[in-house]
């Protein structure tokens, strides 16, 4: 088949699979799970068709809407970058809806949420097969809405709603900066074709500091970070494929698309950016009691890694060839931001599926101070998420440490300061994962919940095996260069003196935050920090709630009373002078006119005199 | 002293403002009609002089028309104030205010 | 003589109509609008329009003062109270008034009218059933119209609603 019509179908499967979900099959729960799981293996096989068929850029685009000269088409752009995407994105999504089968068993909205996990698989995949900047920011809304369904998929609970709300807004105020940032580029470039972008743009730290906005919003960067522990409300696997593996990867992908048009200055601002949230999020993370809560910072500490790798931008690199010395630029950061996207996504995923295997085992009890001992109980479980929590860590060997190590040793050569800090923030990563490790699994069980634990089924446990043999086997060349094609040739590989730098700093880095965590934690009902620093476990706790506090007092104070006050303008002038005012005058008039009707004949032929002499003046000259 | 054109016109000008004091001043509506029928008279006198003054006869053709649409609206309206008076019981014009705000 | 015929009748026509407006009496004053039409008359005969003057007499005085007195009879109106006239009412009328009598003097200070059509002096039936035919034949048929519906506007007008005194 040829790869515009694969490419076609893969996208508008999903479409098909929610439509048909939404219209005929809201209440058979059952039929929509396996039509829904059909579909993504479908996905998943025609993707693994296109990506091994080694065909890449092939031409498809249609014209949409046209406006005169204004030309909005829709088009896919499937070279290397793109081929990578779509295997994480198929992939890891067939396996969540695997896990989804036997997680959303119970629940009796279950055909609405494979409905949710259909229409998100089509936006996302909108968003990694487009051409152009519009299409991308079509998608990219559309994405929004699906991750809105489906953290509010529980809505009857506040807090569910709430949350949902909350990501929606945080993400369109970023996405009114990609807006503004797609519209200026068009008005200075006359395209917002990738490719044509590529070829030939004008340079503007403005519109890449624009565009990077969207970016911040769907990856939660500082300051727009606030949505994504909140989100932690939806169903498990909406947190493992949303705001693990895809969604918020979205972001990075769009920052490696739009590469070309990225300057030096905003580079700078997207490094410090990444830099600080990978350090904030670890740090509050240190201090969260809910198993998804903790892993969700995780999360936004590792987006913080990609976004600041990103950031780190490209390398001169210097070939000896014959004699000759060739220099050649590598775009060194979209190569570290996309490896370490694919690992991440790997064992994170495998990670929150582990976490969401933890959670069904203990009959819905989220609080890690209530867990304990599980390690006897979920064995397969255990083995899994101890793999996860070793590849995030950086344990030689794992995809992680591969995909770390290319960040760090970029960091290394660009700029330190960056490098000292990403290093602190691998302890305090090492630090907080075992600490979760160590109070989830170990020890004896601190509950009655995690007393009775068992082992969940099959349809659970199978993809946590596949993702754990990912998690594995992800971060070697052979594998990944298999994969990425170009965009392995990008990763920073070090060499010489560099390269035992990184080596031994990333196994200090861990063992030291390791054993520091195992040896600190005590297997007890309360958090042993909160013992031992009160003040500093207080300072943490408050990191995180310093945002929400400062956006709650914007909205309530500044945002109403500026509100108010357009409210009284408008009453007073708008509705009261303007409208009121003209009703009144035309009242006015109408009363003058009623009062002519006198009633008495006397009255009228006065008028009538009054009239002829008018006019007889008039017809004599008077005026 | 030759009675001219002027003199005809005076007093057809007098008669007509009689007749329309009486249509001002006069609360009888059959009189205040009566008065109507004085402000015809006056324009049938003026038409008829300038006819004569100027010799022709367009002026004296049109009082024919006049007169006849005089009669006509003097039966309709009369047969008005008939129906008035079998309503309202009076032909006093004070009385007939029904069309007031 | 022919002046003092003229006097004679106007003045005749000015106090029968000032009879008309100012008698309480609605009779009285359908017999002042007689008189001074009587005087109107006269004055047509000076003008040397004898048909005009007998057309007149038969048609306005024969018929509508005629059918105005039986209105008079059959409503059976009692003479009018005499109420002090506001002064404003006064001041009104008499303006008005004036402006009239100025606006039609003032007419006759324009540039002279043209004569049109042929010069006719004492003009005789056969005359007027000329322009009558020709000039304005559509006028005529204009007329007849109006008082064809006249007369049926009269009758339902006068008409005392049957059925619903059936009813009653």
């Amino acid at each position: 088949m040829n790869p515009v019509n694969t490419t076609l179908l893969i996208l508008l499967l999903p479409l098909f699979s929610a439509t048909v979900i939404a219209l005929g099959l809201r209440r058979q729960g059952a039929w929509a799970a396996g039509l829904a799981t059909a579909v993504a293996g479908a996905i998943a096989i025609l993707s693994w068709q296109l990506i091994f068929s080694g065909q890449r850029n092939f031409p498809a685009a249609w014209e949409w809407l046209r406006l005169g000269d204004f030309v909005v088409s829709l088009g896919f752009k499937f070279d290397d970058l793109a081929a990578l995407m779509l295997f994480v994105v198929s992939f890891v999504g067939f396996l969540i809806h695997i896990f989804s089968l036997g997680y959303m068993r119970a629940d009796a909205a279950r055909a609405r949420f494979f409905g949710g996990l259909s229409i998100f698989m089509f936006s996302m995949l909108g968003i990694v097969l487009a051409d152009n900047l519009f299409m991308i920011f079509i998608f990219w809304e559309l994405v929004g809405f699906s991750s809105y369904l489906l953290i509010g998929h529980w809505h009857e609970r506040t807090a569910a709603a709430e949350a949902a709300k909350k990501a929606f807004i945080v993400n369109r105020v970023g996405d009114f900066g990609f807006l503004l940032g797609i519209i200026m580029c068009y008005w200075s470039n006359g395209t917002v074709n990738l490719t044509a972008l590529g070829a030939q743009h004008v340079p503007s730290t403005l519109i890449a500091l624009l565009l990077f906005c969207g970016a911040a919003g769907k990856s939660a960067q500082l300051p727009l970070q606030v949505w994504l522990p909140d989100a932690m409300e939806g169903p498990t696997p909406v947190s493992a494929l949303i705001h693990a593996a895809t969604m918020v990867a979205a972001g990075i992908y769009l920052l490696c698309r739009i590469n070309v048009l990225m300057v030096p200055d905003a580079l700078t601002v997207i490094m410090w950016i990444g830099t600080l949230t990978a350090l904030y999020a670890a740090l509050c993370a240190v201090v969260q009691r809910d198993i998804k809560k903790v892993l969700a910072y995780s999360t936004l500490s590792q987006l913080g890694y990609m976004v600041a790798a990103f950031g780190l931008g490209s390398l001169t690199l210097r070939h000896e060839m014959g004699g000759v010395v060739h220099e050649m630029v590598v775009a060194t950061g979209v190569g570290a931001a996309m490896f370490h996207l694919t690992t991440h996504a790997f064992f994170k995923a495998l990670l929150f599926l582990g976490s969401g295997s933890v959670i069904h085992g203990c009959h819905h009890e989220q609080n890690i101070f209530k867990m304990g001992g599980l390690r006897a109980k979920m064995p397969l479980t255990f083995i899994t998420f101890t793999l996860g929590v070793l590849a995030i860590i950086g344990m030689p060997g794992l995809a992680g440490f591969f995909s770390k190590d290319a960040i760090l040793y970029l960091a290394l050569e660009k700029n330190t300061a960056v490098f000292a800090v990403l290093v602190f923030t691998a302890v305090l990563t090492s630090f907080y994962m075992i600490r979760l490790w160590k109070l989830t699994f170990w020890g004896a069980a601190r509950s009655d919940h995690a007393a009775q634990a068992h082992e969940s089924g099959f349809t659970m446990t199978l993809p946590l095996v596949v993702l754990a043999v990912l998690s594995i086997i992800g971060g070697y060349a052979g594998f990944f260069s298999r994969l990425a094609g170009a965009v392995a040739d990008l990763v920073p590989e070090a060499t010489g003196a560099a390269h035992s730098t990184i080596l031994l700093v990333s196994l200090g880095v861990m063992l030291t935050g390791a054993s520091g965590a195992w040896l600190f934690y005590a297997s007890a009902e309360t958090d042993s920090l909160e013992g031992k620093f009160r003040l500093g476990f207080r300072g943490l706790t408050g990191l995180k709630e310093s945002f929400d506090r400062l956006y709650t007092y914007y909205v309530a104070k500044v945002q109403q009373r500026l509100a108010m006050l357009l409210n009284f303008i408008e009453q007073i002038f708008l509705a009261g002078l303007l409208i009121r005012g003209l009703g009144g005058v035309v009242t006015l008039i109408g009363y003058g006119a009623r009062s002519l009707y006198t009633g008495s004949l006397h009255t009228y032929v006065y008028w009538f005199l009054w009239g002829t002499a008018l006019l007889w003046a008039f017809a004599v000259g008077i005026f | 002293m030759i009675v001219d054109l002027q003199h005809y016109l005076l007093l057809s000008a007098v008669l007509f403002v009689l007749g329309f004091f009486g249509v001002l001043l006069r609360k009888n509506t059959l009189v205040i009609y009566m008065c109507l029928e004085l402000m015809l008279i006056a324009a049938t006198i003026a038409l008829v002089a300038f006819s004569h003054f100027n010799d022709t006869l367009d002026g004296n053709v049109f009082v024919f028309f006049i007169l006849t649409i005089a009669a006509a609206e003097v039966a309709v309206g009369l047969a008005i104030v008939v129906a008035l008076f079998r309503q309202r019981g009076t032909v006093q014009v004070e009385a007939l205010n029904h069309l007031r705000h | 003589m022919a002046n003092f015929l003229f006097y004679f009748f106007a003045l005749l026509a000015l106090v029968s109509a000032a009879l008309v407006v100012v008698s309480k009496n609605p009779v009285n004053a359908a017999l002042g609008l007689l008189l001074s039409l009587v005087g109107v008359a006269g004055l047509f005969v000076l003008l040397h329009a004898a048909l005009l003057a007998f057309v007149l007499l038969l048609v306005y005085a024969g018929a509508v003062v005629a059918l105005f007195l039986f209105i008079i009879m059959l409503l059976d109106t009692r003479p009018e109270q005499s109420k002090p006239l506001p002064r404003m009412t006064l001041i009104a009328a008499t303006l008005g008034g004036a402006l009239l009598v100025v606006g039609v003097l003032s007419l006759n200070q324009r540039a002279a009218l043209s004569a049109g059509g042929a010069a006719v002096t004492g003009p005789t039936l056969k005359h007027y059933a000329e322009q009558l035919f020709t000039t304005y034949l559509l006028p005529v048929q204009l007329v007849g119209f109006l008082l064809l519906i006249a007369m049926l506007g009269v009758i339902v007008l006068s008409k005392k609603s049957d059925q619903a005194e059936e009813r009653s």
